[in-house]
């Protein structure tokens, strides 16, 4: 395995507030790792300091094994960033805007407008050639974005939340065009609220947690952390009672945003899982496969999640 | 590439950026040219029509292109890259780039060096309609200008990165330390009617110095001996703003990481 990104106990503290508390976490080459976690754990903190945007207190980011990449202008042109909001100019062109930073990254002037215009066919940009970036919709501002942080072929993508801030049909459409770029084999870090983002981008999971990793594997690895096979959602009049029932069966019980959820240690079609909540007052059952979001609230979300008798 | 194309190239890549932006907001472009030209209007017909003013008529249209046109344009203009910059979030992108930042600072010179040239080019349009004429030598005219440019877009650098922080706040820093300076340098007023001590902080000022050494050559005629004072203060200061611009470039980064 070749390593694209190591990093190594990273600290940050901003005033009293201690943003990054030891986090390490390393990216093979051709990866695509996912950042989850909580507003406010450190995600976009750790993408600044890869991107250098910001200096970490302590600890180590070593980019395809060039250590001390702060303040290197070299390790910079091997990232490309795509930030949270789309950050173009808006009365640029798209293909100006890629030009323009192609510009800014070195590219040979001989490649730059098959490069450009590469890129513009390959996120079909070319129908808004004569429409200025300000006047485009979130959804394309986001793929004009992409389009400039890939302009001098970077060899780590970093994207922050990129789906964020843009409709489903958009969301979709940027999926596609990242699972083409993973595909490539394109390293890629990105940082993402969306579970199901993750679920179908990455091929690793770093979930974080006040500042650290708290866990990281591939999605399955993750999911086979949650202690059950499947997860039962109950709706029922008297929900003690179930609660009651489940523990008493020896079925996790997990709480969440008022809804509790049922892990079954082995897998129980719907009739025995019916039978084994008899006289629970139960009016509807459903049953899910494990999800990474629950794998999520199992590892990162708090431990009032778990009900105990 | 080698590092100085690269820099050359990323220089030539944000002056031509900045320029097509200014292009395409053709309506900031009108006032952008309006105000400088009403003020020579104005200003060129009160002079034309006193007959004991009239002589003071090539050296008002020296003091409009320092004080008024370049001061909007080059220091006004450079807070306002910046606030935009920083509001449209490509500051961020900018800084993740391998743009150097005496790329950054150089293309913003350059950029508003094409804007300084077609403002004289309208100013003395007007002013010669009116009477005034131009006396010197372009060269040096030229030479001071460019120093003048200079100097207005490190000060611009430096205002944008401290004071203002979003495009409200880019008139209000303007007007606070803009026009202040503005008038100590002797733009409104000659220096001679002001008090001791404002004559001597005056001479901090470095738009009194633009405004004499090219009122000295664009009125006077005068040459590089007589503006000795003049031009060596203002490569002095040029020198001073090109450091000034560079670390508020890096001061743009930690300024931007606090928000």
């Amino acid at each position: 395995m070749t390593v694209a990104l190591q990093i190594d106990g990273l600290f940050k503290r901003f005033g009293k507030q201690q943003v990054l508390n030891g986090f390490s976490l390393q990216v093979a080459r051709g990866d695509v790792v996912g950042l989850l976690g909580p507003n406010g754990c450190g995600k976009s903190t750790v993408l600044n300091i890869i991107c250098q945007l910001m200096q970490a207190d302590t600890g180590q980011v070593q980019l395809m094994g060039q250590q001390k990449i702060e303040q290197s202008t070299h390790a910079r042109t091997r990232i490309g960033y795509c930030p949270q909001q789309s950050a173009l100019y808006p009365d640029l062109f798209p293909q100006e805007n890629i030009q323009f930073f192609a510009r800014l990254y070195g590219v040979p002037a001989t490649q730059r407008n098959s490069r450009v215009a590469e890129l513009m066919e390959r996120f079909n940009l070319v129908p808004y050639a004569t429409t200025r970036a300000g006047l485009l919709s979130g959804g394309w501002q986001q793929r004009l974005s992409l389009a400039v942080a890939l302009v001098h072929r970077p060899e780590l993508l970093v994207l922050d939340e990129p789906t964020v801030a843009v409709d489903v049909e958009a969301r979709m459409d940027l999926w596609r065009l990242i699972e083409g770029m993973r595909d490539s084999g394109t390293t890629i870090l990105l940082t993402s609220h969306h579970l199901a983002e993750a679920q179908r981008l990455c091929n690793r999971v770093a979930l974080m947690r006040d500042g650290k990793v708290v866990a990281e594997g591939s999605v399955p690895e993750l999911i086979s952390r949650v202690p059950g096979q499947a997860v039962v959602k109950v709706q029922s009049e008297d929900l003690q009672a179930v609660i009651q029932r489940a523990l008493d069966l020896g079925w996790p019980v997990r709480q969440h945003a008022g809804k509790i959820g049922l892990l079954l240690p082995q897998n129980l079609n719907l009739r025995e899982i019916v039978d084994a909540l008899d006289g629970t007052k139960v009016s509807a059952v459903s049953v899910d496969p494990v999800t990474l979001e629950d794998a999520y609230l199992e590892l990162v979300g708090d431990s009032s999640l778990i009900v105990q008798s | 590439m080698s590092p100085y194309g690269l820099l050359l190239d990323q220089t030539l890549a944000v002056s031509q950026r900045l320029l097509l932006e200014q292009w395409r907001q053709r309506r900031g472009l009108i006032f952008w040219a309006v105000f400088p030209a009403a003020m020579m209007l104005l200003f060129g017909l009160v002079y034309a029509h006193n007959a004991n003013m009239r002589a003071g008529l090539d050296a008002a249209a020296a003091g409009i292109l320092m004080g008024a046109a370049l001061f909007f344009s080059c220091l006004g203009g450079t807070v306002s890259i910046i606030t935009a910059e920083r509001e449209r979030r490509t500051l961020r992108r900018l800084l993740a780039s391998p743009l150097h930042p005496a790329a950054y600072f150089l293309g913003v010179v350059l950029a508003q060096m094409v804007l300084a040239a077609v403002q004289v080019l309208m100013l003395y349009g007007i002013a010669w309609f009116i009477g005034a004429r131009y006396h010197g030598s372009l060269l040096l005219g030229g030479l001071i200008l460019l120093l003048s440019v200079f100097a207005y877009v490190g000060m611009g650098f430096f205002l944008g990165a401290r004071f203002a922080r979003r495009s409200e706040e880019v008139v209000v820093a303007l007007s606070a330390i803009g026009v202040p300076l503005l008038v100590l340098g002797g733009t409104f007023f000659p220096l001679e009617i002001m008090p001791a001590a404002m004559q001597t902080l005056a001479q901090l000022n470095p738009m009194l110095h633009m405004n004499q050494a090219f009122k000295g050559v664009a009125a006077y005629n005068f040459g590089i001996a007589e503006l000795r004072f003049e031009l060596t203060f203002l490569f002095v200061f040029c020198a001073i703003s090109l450091a000034l611009g560079l670390r508020s470039y890096r001061l743009l980064l930690v300024a931007d990481q606090k928000v």
